[in-house]
């Protein structure tokens, strides 16, 4: 099992969402996260008074899935996700250990 | 008893409660049999035991007999001092047969002097005692303790216990105030339950010492606050005899299920309407409560009432003020001129002050004059804008117009709003609640609320112009949520029929009604929209109008947002609204939206195109595209993308005047096309004038040109252009092999000098999405193929140009982005792009390395 962790670009989230459902994707963890990376955060100024926006928002989204569905999920978010253009994200992959579903005890596939 | 059949007796309720039977019917029979249980148990104990005297009294809610399904049963035995030590194994012998039963049953026993001690020290014994009924045993007892409960404990100290309860009663709301419990509410023990209505009876009996609750109410007034409790009530019952254990939390589980047995409709609208009266009903208990408390912690004592009457100062002919409290002078007053009830909130704002509790009755009491003339008066519709425009207290005062009826009867189509809630995770507040929490925030924002978490907004909310449109806005912003379907758009009809009403101007109820009908708008474009998309900011420029409609709509969506629970409004959104508005505004103080825009245009389009086609490219056409061309010529266009798959080029001329034409060029976009282009022309001994460069959502460009040949062989000059642009573009050979021939054939290469020398300006501000590259030269063969290639090796993507040529000036204007797709920004860049241009301007430098 791999847990699948993508930072993207918040009007791309419906995008994204929908894409992976459609490849029978059941459930997933999103957050609004803030961070900078590549795209800096930038300051505003309006009527001379400055805003400084350091933390740009994102939406980090975050799934469990077995290992043969990895490829596909990501090239889904890699697609659904992409504008070309600075700061469309990253993905992050890692192997999970175990998954244990707390109502029922189910564990490892099953839980997912 | 069998011990069958008092287990029978727990479980009755379950067969017994019919959805009509009245709570107090309910009541009085279940106290009934647990009455006659427990006596039953008691003399058994009692005969058991060699028993002292004792007294069994009922406290509590039991006290009162009014004993739900699985309430808690408390019970007290009184004992005379002397006999203390014989009491255990007769509450053992009381208690643990009906433990047995499974009832909860707590006794605690105590002497008449120890009562009267910890009743003094411990709200919750004073207030349990203030219920107590005589069940058993020895009454002497009871009298003797009542006697002396009522002479020194409930009639002293009147102020304290208000005290206490009202600290009682914030602890409680304090933990009920998670939005969670707004959609699942607890119904004892949150804002408005059941036990703020015994908060307020107490009070009324320690304080007015009579059982009668009502009769110090306005009897309309206690006659909906009984319906009220009545409701709570039967819910209650209800949720216990479902859930089978003391339940009081009316989660959602529940609420579908008890909503039919009450009578509600099936499905969703039916919860709907059952969570709407229970929302009314503890927004009534809740404003008893509070306002019961709060008259007796304002009560002066009789020397502060003396100087109050001496420092009463008079307002006018009705109202005076003294102590922070409006009086009212002329009890009648209202009923003379309802206007004055108006006047009343406008001097409760302009005084700071809040209504003596006689006032608020005169206004209840006045209720039935608010009729249409005094809807449709010029004088009360001034006010009530009025104290919006000056904005202080404002919620405040909005919320007691409403707490008194008066703001459903002024606007009546507020009452549709009223406690309805709707059957989701998200909207956490019934809708007038909902839309009183928003123009409260709209008002922490200005005293300075938010300065450090939101200054931009907090900054805007003050300079906004016509304050009390955006707070008559917010306040009516989901009145449409009363009808079926888009809830903005007829919310912005009804608002623009009140405003009329109410004697706003025209533009007053047009601005009204776009921001009620546009209230979402904002949300959804910075939250689901690319903000670096240059045609998304002109589409919501295009809806917003103007700046200030913008503003108002920046601080109606932060009131709107914030007053949907706790963390609905986060920094993160706020970025995203905020970086919405910024580039908004921009466009709208630098004037740099391309007028017209390509909306109406787009609409004549829908007419005139198959909806297969229009879904496919409305949101691929630029507007600056748009405005650019004819009907006609875009449906030309389309044709053209639409074969792009079967050729890979289009170009297409007319021409005009003999020597010249314009040559329409359709192909994917790609890379350095603008200079293959621009270079093919050139190689062709074609003359740019003009240029129009365009390119769409979909990747598709759309090139427009006016070209010039003077020898007037153009039909031949621009086959051969279409022929060498296909090879380029098929990469079959590059603008540098056909320049190089050329060179070597006939060498173009005596470039005119210049006579004037050419400017280049690099522009960061007029567009947040684009660095403005502007050129203005001499014109020459060839130049803007220069121009092109320049920027295009120097790593620069061309959105969008405009050349034209006056005389023998040429002025052109370049849209472009780095291979990031963001502007270029960086000090040194910006120079090193200068500087190529011009040299490529000026002539001065080698055309390109490979020449």
């Amino acid at each position: 099992m791999k847990k699948i962790e993508a930072i993207i670009k918040p009007f791309k989230l419906d995008e994204v969402k929908n894409a992976l459902t459609k490849i029978g994707v059941q459930g997933m963890t999103v957050a609004e996260v803030k961070g900078f990376g590549r795209q800096k955060g930038h300051t505003e100024v309006y009527r001379g008074a400055e805003y400084k926006i350091d933390f740009l928002p994102k939406v980090k989204m975050e799934l469990i899935t077995s290992e043969e569905m990895v490829t596909q999920v990501v090239e889904t978010i890699e697609r659904a996700a992409k504008t070309g253009k600075i700061g469309d994200g990253k993905i992050f992959i890692s192997p999970v250990e175990e998954v244990i579903r707390i109502r029922t005890g189910e564990r490892g596939k099953d839980a997912i | 008893m069998t011990k069958d059949g008092s287990i029978s007796f727990k479980n009755s309720p379950t067969q017994a409660l019919v959805p009509a039977s009245s709570p107090r019917d309910f009541f009085r029979q279940n106290s009934e049999s647990m009455d006659g249980l427990i006596r039953k148990t008691f003399q058994k104990a009692q005969s058991q035991i060699p028993s002292p005297s004792v007294c069994l009294i009922a406290v509590g809610g039991y006290g009162r007999a009014e004993l739900a399904p699985h309430s808690d049963i408390d019970l007290l035995l009184l004992y005379s001092a002397s006999k203390k030590e014989d009491l255990p194994p007769l509450v053992e012998k009381i208690l643990y047969p009906l433990w047995d039963l499974g009832l909860d049953v707590s006794c605690s026993s105590r002497s008449i002097n120890e009562c009267l001690k910890m009743a003094q020290s411990d709200l919750h014994i004073k207030t349990s005692m203030i219920d107590g009924r005589y069940l058993d045993g020895e009454y002497e007892f009871f009298r003797n303790l009542y006697r002396l409960f009522t002479k020194n404990v409930l009639h002293r100290k009147v102020r304290k216990l208000a005290e206490s309860l009202a600290n009682d009663l914030r602890l409680r709301y304090h933990k009920y105030e998670d939005p969670a419990y707004a959609l699942e509410p607890n119904i004892k023990e949150g804002e408005g339950g059941l036990r703020d209505f015994q908060a307020g009876r107490w009070i009324i009996r320690a304080k007015y010492k009579t059982d009668r609750w009502d009769s110090i109410l306005f009897p309309d007034h206690s006659r909906l606050l009984e319906k009220s409790v009545e409701f709570l009530w039967t819910v209650r019952n209800q949720l216990h005899v479902l859930s089978g254990r003391r339940q009081d939390d009316l989660t959602f589980e529940f609420q579908e299920k008890i909503a039919p047995i009450l009578g509600f409709r099936p499905g969703p609208e039916g919860v709907e309407e059952m969570m709407r009266q229970c929302h009314l009903s503890t927004q009534r208990i809740s404003n008893f409560a509070q306002d019961i408390l709060d008259r007796v912690l304002r009560d002066p004592s009789p020397l502060k009432k003396t100087l109050s009457f001496l420092q009463r100062r008079k307002i006018d002919e009705h109202f005076a003020v003294a102590n922070g409290e409006i009086h009212l002078l002329d009890p009648v007053a209202f009923k003379r001129d309802p206007t004055q009830l108006m006047s009343l909130f406008a001097h409760c704002q302009a005084e700071q002050a809040k209504m003596d509790f006689r006032v608020e009755e005169a206004v209840m009491e006045a209720l039935p004059f608010v009729d249409d003339l005094f809807r449709n008066s010029k004088e009360v519709n001034q006010t009530f804008f009025s104290i919006l425009e000056k904005g202080k207290g404002v919620a405040t005062l909005l919320k007691k117009m409403h707490e008194l009826g008066l703001l459903i009867r002024y606007i009546p189509e507020f009452s549709e709003i009223a406690g309805r809630i709707h059957y989701d995770l998200y909207h956490v507040h019934p809708v007038d609640v909902h839309s009183l929490l928003a123009v409260e925030e709209l008002e922490k924002l200005k005293n300075g609320s938010y300065e450090n978490e939101a200054p931009l907004l907090t900054s805007l909310v003050r300079e906004v112009e016509q304050p009390e449109i955006l707070f008559f806005a917010t306040l009516l912003h989901d009145i449409g949520k009363s009808t079926n379907g888009d809830h903005s758009f007829a919310g912005a009809e009804m608002v623009k029929r009140i405003g009329a009403r109410m004697g706003l101007s025209p533009e007053g109820c047009e601005r009204a009604g776009f921001l009620v009908s546009q209230h979402l708008l904002m949300v959804k474009t910075a939250l689901r929209r690319d903000l670096h998309d240059e045609q998304v900011i002109l589409r919501f420029a295009n809806e917003i109008r103007n700046v200030n409609q913008l503003k108002m709509l920046y601080l109606l969506t932060f009131a709107d947002i914030k007053a949907v629970g706790g963390e609905a409004w986060t920094s993160w959104k706020n970025i995203l609204l905020m970086e919405l508005f910024l580039k908004t505004s921009r466009f709208f103080v630098k004037n740099a939206v391309p007028e017209p825009f390509g909306m109406d245009k787009m609409k004549r389009l829908q007419q005139s195109l198959p909806p297969e086609i229009i879904s496919e490219y409305e949101d691929q056409l630029p507007d600056r595209y748009l405005s650019c061309y004819s009907l006609e010529q875009i449906t030309r266009h389309i044709e053209m993308a639409r074969s792009l798959g079967k050729e890979s080029l289009f170009v297409e001329w007319e021409v005009e005047k003999e020597s010249q034409a314009k040559v329409t060029v359709c192909t994917r976009d790609r890379y350095g096309l603008f200079s293959r282009i621009t270079g093919s022309m050139f190689l062709n001994r074609l003359n740019i004038l003009e240029a129009q460069i365009h390119t769409w959502g979909n990747g598709v460009a759309l090139d427009t040109f006016w070209v010039e040949d003077s020898t007037k062989e153009i039909e031949r000059r621009l086959l051969q252009l279409r022929k060498d642009l296909q090879e380029i573009l098929n990469g079959k050979s590059s603008i540098k092999d056909f320049l190089l021939k050329r060179k070597e054939s006939n060498g173009i290469k005596q470039k005119v000098i210049p006579r004037v020398a050419g400017e280049v300006k690099i522009n960061n501000q007029d567009s947040d999405f684009f660095t403005i590259v502007e050129v203005t030269g001499e014109n020459r063969l060839g130049v803007l193929y220069e121009m092109t290639e320049a920027l295009t090796d120097f790593g620069c993507d061309i959105h969008f140009a405009r050349i034209s040529t006056l005389g023998n000036r040429i002025v052109d204007v370049f849209y472009v982005q780095d291979e990031w797709g963001e502007k270029i920004q960086e000090k040194n860049k910006i120079d090193q792009l200068k500087k190529t241009v011009s040299q490529r301007l000026a002539g001065t430098c080698p055309a390109s390395p490979a020449f």
